[in-house]
Order: C-alpha cells, then sequence, then structure tokens
C-alpha cells in the first residue's frame, strides 16, 4: 500500500468558527508526516477526524485505503492513537493496563515487549502516577502500539516535556519508523519537525499552507540567513536605515528566552542574494555598532512559517 | 467484557476512597446505631391477670409492682382474658404478662384451713409470658416471678416446678399439672427493633450513596482524563466499555449489602428473618436506579469534585427523606407521598418486608416494579443527557 491517509476537501465548524477548512493532503505508507501549527491551528480537530472520534462536516477521508465513515472499526483495530493529554487507569498497573487494552484488538503485542520498546520494562508494576512526566509520555506512545499498528498517530507527543525527556521520545519515534509503521504527529516545535519528519503539513487558521519536506520548504522561502544581534545600545535612525538596506530588520526576536532584552535585540532577515550575506556583515562593520552578541543562521522551519503564515509560530 | 469488569473490580478495590464510601460509611452508621440500646431509656409493659385473687397471688404481684417502684416496668390495664393477653404481647403492645390461676396458694402452708375446709380448686399452673425484650430484662422479670412464687407459696425454692417453653405464635395454654409450678412463656413478637428496621435502610443507603457517587465521579474523571476518548479509539463497543462498569458496580452492591447486614447480624445481634437471596432484585434494581443518577451527575458535572459534590446534594436528602432512619408517615403535609415515590424508598421497603416479615421477592412486587419504572425513566434520561468529552 502506497498510502496511508488521503483526506479530501475535509471540513468542520464550530458555529461560525471553521476549525477545518477544505484541508487536502496525503499521507504515504512507511513516511513520519508532521502537521507543525500553532494551538488552534485545527490539527487535533483535522486528527480527530482521521481517528472516528469527530465526523466532519464536509469531504472523506480514507486511511489504510478504506473510508472511514464506512470502516470505522476496522480501521480502528489496525492503527495506533495516541491522544493529546490522555491518562490512563490510575489504579492499574502499566502492565495490566496493556493487557486489558490488547483485549480489545484482534492482534496483539505482548505487555513486555511493549515496555521494553519504550524503555519501561523495569516499571511493569508501577501506576501512571508513579511515572515522571517523560515516563508517562513514552507509556502512551507504548500503549499505542498494543496492536501492533500500520498506521501511529501521535498527537503533540513531546508538549510539556523537558529537552533530554524529549531526545529519548523522538529516538522513540525513530525506532517505531524502523519498525515500517507509517508515523502521523503533530508538533509545535521547528526543530522536532525539521529533524523527524519526511514531509511537513503546515497548518494555521483551519488551513493548510503547504505540504512538503523540511528542506524543500526551507529552499522555497526568500530568506536564506537570519542575522539575530544584540547591541550594547539601542540603534540609532541612520544605523537601523542602513540596515534596513541590506535585509529586512525587526526589533525583538521570537526566542522567547530573549524577550527580557529585546531593547536592545534585533533580528535582520537576509532575502535570496548571493550578496546580502557580505553586505550585512559590512554594513554592521561599517555603521559602527557596539555589539554584545552576533549570530548567523541559515534559514529554518521558523522562517518558513513566519513568511508562510505572517505569524510567529506561538506556544 | 470480562476483562473489563474484572479491571473494574481491581480498580475498586485498589481505590480505598471507593472502599470507604461502600463500606465504612454505612458501617460507622451501623456501629453507631448499633451501641444505642433504643430499648433500656423506656420501662416494660407488663400486665397482670390474677384469676386467684388470693393472698398468695397478691404477694406474687406485689413483687413484680416492686420492679415498677424501680421504674423498670409500667404496669397496663389487665387484659380481657388470656387470649386477649396473650394477643397483647405477640403484637408488642405487652412485654410481659403475668397469669395466675385460679386456687393459686389455696393449698399451701400459709392457708391450711382453707386447704382443710374447701377442697383444691384444680389449678394451672403460674404462667409468665415473654415479649421481646432485652434477655438482661427477661432474666430479672422471670427471677423476679419465681422468688414471688416462693414466698407466696412458702415452699423452699427446690420444690418448685420450673418449665421453659419456646412458643412461637399463639399456642394452647400448657396444661400443667402441679399447680404450684411457674412456667415461663416466651412468645416471639415480630415487632422488629429500631436497629433491625435502620440496618435495612442503611443497607440501601451505603448502595445509594456509593452507586451514585462513585460512578458520577468515576465518568466524570474517566472524561477528564480523556481516558473515555481513548476507548473511543480502539475497536471495543463502548456499550460494553459502560457495561462493564455497571456489572462491576452491580457485583459490588451485593457485597455491600452483604458485609453491612452481616455486621448488624453478627456483631449487634439483628434478627434477619427473611431469605436474604429474595433480595437480591431490590438491591440489583435499586443500584441501577442509582447507577443511572451517577451517570447523570457525570454528564452535568465538569470536574469530579464537583460530580461528587452534586452526587451529595442528590442523595443525603434523599437518605433523611426516604425513610432510611424515620418513618416517611412523619413528615407533614403531602410529603409522604413525594417521599414514597423517590426510588429509595420503596428499595427501603422490600427490604424490610422481606428482612423483618420474611416476605418473599415476588410478595414486594409492587415495590420492585415501581423500582424497574425508576431504572427505565433514569436510563432514558442518562442516554440522552450523557456526553463524551
Amino acid at each position: 500500500m502506497s498510502e496511508a491517509i488521503r483526506v479530501e476537501g475535509l471540513a468542520k465548524r464550530y458555529g461560525n468558527f471553521a476549525a477545518v477548512d477544505n484541508v487536502s493532503f496525503r499521507v504515504r505508507a512507511g513516511e513520519i508526516f508532521g502537521i507543525l501549527g500553532p494551538n488552534g491551528a485545527g490539527k487535533t480537530t483535522t486528527l480527530e477526524i482521521i481517528e472516528g472520534l469527530q465526523s466532519p462536516d464536509q469531504g472523506r477521508v480514507t486511511v489504510l485505503g478504506k473510508d472511514i465513515q464506512k470502516n470505522a472499526r476496522w480501521i480502528k483495530a489496525r492503527i495506533g492513537v495516541q491522544l493529546q493529554s490522555s491518562a490512563y487507569f490510575g489504579f492499574l498497573t502499566l502492565n495490566e493496563i496493556l493487557t486489558l487494552l490488547g483485549r480489545f484488538y484482534p492482534k496483539r503485542l505482548p505487555p513486555i515487549e511493549l515496555l521494553e520498546m519504550v524503555g519501561l520494562e523495569d516499571r511493569a508494576s508501577s501506576r501512571i502516577n508513579q511515572l515522571s512526566i517523560g515516563q508517562s509520555q513514552r507509556f502512551t506512545v507504548a500503549a499505542s502500539l498494543v496492536n501492533d499498528p500500520d498506521l501511529v498517530i501521535l498527537d503533540e507527543p513531546t508538549t510539556g516535556l523537558d529537552p533530554q525527556a524529549r531526545h529519548n521520545l523522538w529516538n522513540l519515534i525513530k525506532a517505531i519508523h524502523a519498525r515500517n509503521v507509517t508515523v502521523v504527529m503533530t508538533t509545535h516545535y521547528m526543530e522536532e519537525a525539521e529533524l523527524l519528519c519526511q514531509r511537513l503539513a503546515i497548518m494555521d487558521h483551519g488551513k493548510i499552507v503547504a505540504v512538503e519536506s523540511p528542506s524543500e520548504l526551507i529552499s522555497r522561502i526568500e530568506t536564506t540567513y537570519t542575522i539575530k544581534l544584540e547591541s550594547s545600545q539601542p540603534l540609532d535612525v541612520s544605523q537601523w536605515n542602513a540596515l534596513q538596506e541590506s535585509g529586512n530588520l525587526q526589533k525583538g526576536s521570537p526566542d522567547p528566552e530573549a524577550h527580557a532584552q529585546t531593547g536592545t535585540s534585533y533580528l535582520l532577515r537576509l532575502d535570496k542574494n548571493p550578496e546580502a550575506l557580505n553586505r550585512a556583515i559590512n554594513c554592521i562593520v561599517g555603521t559602527g555598532i557596539s555589539l554584545k552578541h552576533l549570530e548567523v543562521r541559515p534559514a529554518t522551519l521558523e522562517d518558513v512559517f513566519l513568511e508562510l503564515t505572517g505569524n510567529e509560530l506561538r506556544d | 467484557m470480562v476483562a473489563l469488569t474484572i479491571s473494574n473490580l481491581k480498580m475498586m478495590v485498589r481505590n480505598r476512597q471507593t472502599t470507604f464510601w461502600a463500606l465504612f460509611f454505612p458501617l460507622v452508621l451501623v456501629v453507631v446505631f448499633g451501641l444505642f440500646d433504643f430499648t433500656s431509656p423506656t420501662s416494660s409493659k407488663f400486665a397482670v391477670l390474677d384469676d386467684a385473687d388470693t393472698p398468695a397471688s397478691h404477694l406474687l404481684v406485689s413483687y413484680l409492682r416492686e420492679l415498677e417502684d424501680r421504674g423498670l416496668l409500667d404496669e397496663q390495664a389487665q387484659p380481657a382474658d388470656r387470649d386477649d393477653g396473650r394477643r397483647l404481647v405477640t403484637s408488642g403492645d405487652l412485654d410481659f404478662l403475668l397469669m395466675v390461676p385460679q386456687g393459686f396458694g389455696a393449698g399451701t402452708a400459709n392457708d391450711v384451713v382453707q386447704l382443710v375446709e374447701t377442697p383444691v380448686q384444680p389449678a394451672g399452673p403460674v404462667t409468665l409470658i415473654v415479649g421481646n425484650e432485652g434477655e438482661e430484662r427477661n432474666q430479672l422479670v422471670i427471677g423476679t416471678v419465681r422468688q414471688g412464687a416462693q414466698a407466696a407459696l412458702a415452699k423452699p425454692a427446690s420444690s418448685l416446678g420450673y418449665e421453659d417453653l419456646d412458643t412461637t405464635g399463639s399456642p394452647a395454654a400448657p396444661a400443667g399439672t402441679r399447680p404450684d409450678a411457674v412456667i415461663t412463656e416466651r412468645v416471639s413478637t415480630r415487632q422488629a427493633s429500631y436497629f433491625e428496621m435502620v440496618l435495612l435502610g442503611l443497607v440501601a443507603m451505603g448502595i445509594m450513596t456509593h452507586a451514585t457517587i462513585s460512578i458520577a465521579v468515576r465518568v466524570s474523571s474517566y472524561r477528564n482524563l480523556s481516558i473515555l476518548k481513548r476507548m473511543l479509539v480502539t475497536p471495543l463497543p463502548i456499550w460494553k466499555f459502560f457495561a462493564a462498569e455497571v456489572t462491576a458496580q452491580l457485583l459490588l452492591a451485593v457485597v455491600q449489602a452483604a458485609v453491612i447486614m452481616g455486621v448488624g447480624v453478627f456483631v449487634f445481634g439483628a434478627k434477619i428473618n427473611g431469605n436474604v437471596i429474595h433480595m437480591l432484585p431490590a438491591v440489583i434494581l435499586g443500584s441501577a436506579v442509582f447507577l443511572n443518577f451517577g451517570f447523570i451527575i457525570s454528564a452535568w458535572a465538569n470536574t469530579p469534585a464537583a460530580a461528587s459534590g452534586m452526587g451529595n446534594a442528590v442523595t443525603l436528602p434523599m437518605m433523611f427523606f426516604a425513610g432510611t432512619f424515620f418513618s416517611t408517615s412523619a413528615l407533614p403535609w403531602l410529603l409522604p407521598y413525594a417521599a414514597d415515590a423517590l426510588p429509595l424508598a420503596p428499595m427501603i421497603e422490600a427490604l424490610r418486608d422481606i428482612g423483618l416479615r420474611g416476605a418473599t421477592a415476588w410478595e414486594v412486587w409492587p415495590q420492585l416494579a415501581w423500582l424497574a419504572g425508576w431504572v427505565a425513566a433514569s436510563a432514558v434520561v442518562a442516554v440522552r443527557v450523557f456526553r463524551f468529552s
């Protein structure tokens, strides 16, 4: 099978609010497909329609080649789902929860194998509330694999995790992918999407703005480099104007940690001109800005997102 | 579904709060009511039927009146005849009835002349009919009567004959041949004690509070934790999930009823007359109504804490209103009818009829039918208002 999911003209409204607005995309079998977008973009609603939790107002969804409306039970037996912030029975052990969930499926993996996969084999007789956030997140992923699915849908699997737990989860997702399972995941972390996903759909205000591989998306946009600089004093008008000529200058920084110093922080986005980088560096040196910090980085998905939606990716 | 039911039972057992609500609260009340001795502060009622009217019989009766002076007994009007007196004991209007036969004391050493001049009338023995009082009080009264008879007949105790009869219902008066014997006759009065009434009320109350509150809290927390959603993305038909939930709760309700009654009977000596198996339909139908109440509450409550509060708001007034502790007939105006219409009232009534009056399950069919009506009506509402997210 070459196509794991096909979504055509999908729409879902809540009153006057279009949560999902004429969305179409395809997920190829065996890939890691990411849906990237800010909160409220419609990612979760789209996934819940695919999972059969909600019915669409318009459009057609096929999963593993079958129509979701007519074959819900068949599809549910073959996909694994990790819901956003879903917990499990607090009074059962991990082993018992996986055994119980397995009973609902015609095909199932042994609980201990699942726990080994997510590195929780020594917690088999623990309860959920005895796990760390990272561990319980890994457990919910294990629970989504209980039926040895062909397709796994993970809704923001890394939200709220510390950096190390997030890295563990990335490795886990790669390991699932290596078992030849198609993975669909949503995220609002750029670096995660860039690192994990073979193809990405960028979603905002209920619409899909682009579907491509991360590198294709990056190469498509106008920005090539972004210069982040911090001066000891605010720029004067002549300095500002000079920098503005070599690119797109903005005050502040999208990096939330830098917000405290926005008064003297600037972002300069350079366009697709081979000379742009040279010109900008010369300009910074020439205008005599007293630098506290200078960072030059190539364009990232962050820039893609900014250019496609006009928004910064908000948390 | 069996696996789910077993898992549910496991969770309930491990959830100490569930256990608390299921057993501890009603048990505390059983203990509280069991410790109160509702009989002791009042004096026991007795009456005397003195057919002899001799100095000896007066002496005997004076012994009992001495107990009255100590506030332990309270003499009632003399019954019309022996049968009337026996009936009064059986119905609980009298606790003790002393019957002195004609000719009592006529043949004693105290009355030698009479013995010589008039032949002794064939007299029956002195009979004391004992109702359903506390055993301590019974022994006191029996002992006093024996002492009195001994003094009246001025005979050594060893020569006095005693017979203990345990009769239930209304047997013919024992035809004793010895005029100087004292016969104690125990009559089983099926006047249930207040504690026994409350005990069966507590069984129903325990089932009600647990079923309503625990299902409301469980379902609303399942919804908050997205566990309901998680179930919906599996191929498990969702009705099986709820069926397992209900089955586990019903099993728990039966265990709960058994434990509460067990403590009442074995620790506090309550007497259960009926066949407890006949209580099952009332226990199960009642639980089903209250489980539906729980589902309805869970649909309105946004958090488990709110569900618990709402559950209490529904169950606590019903507990007092529907006759757990007091008879609904003590309510003013039309309220007794309203209280009896609530599902708890027929459940308690059925349990009491079976437990205290020995009725069978089919004899309480009006109550069971009323409960079944509640089950159906509450199920319709529960299905209408239920929401998954």
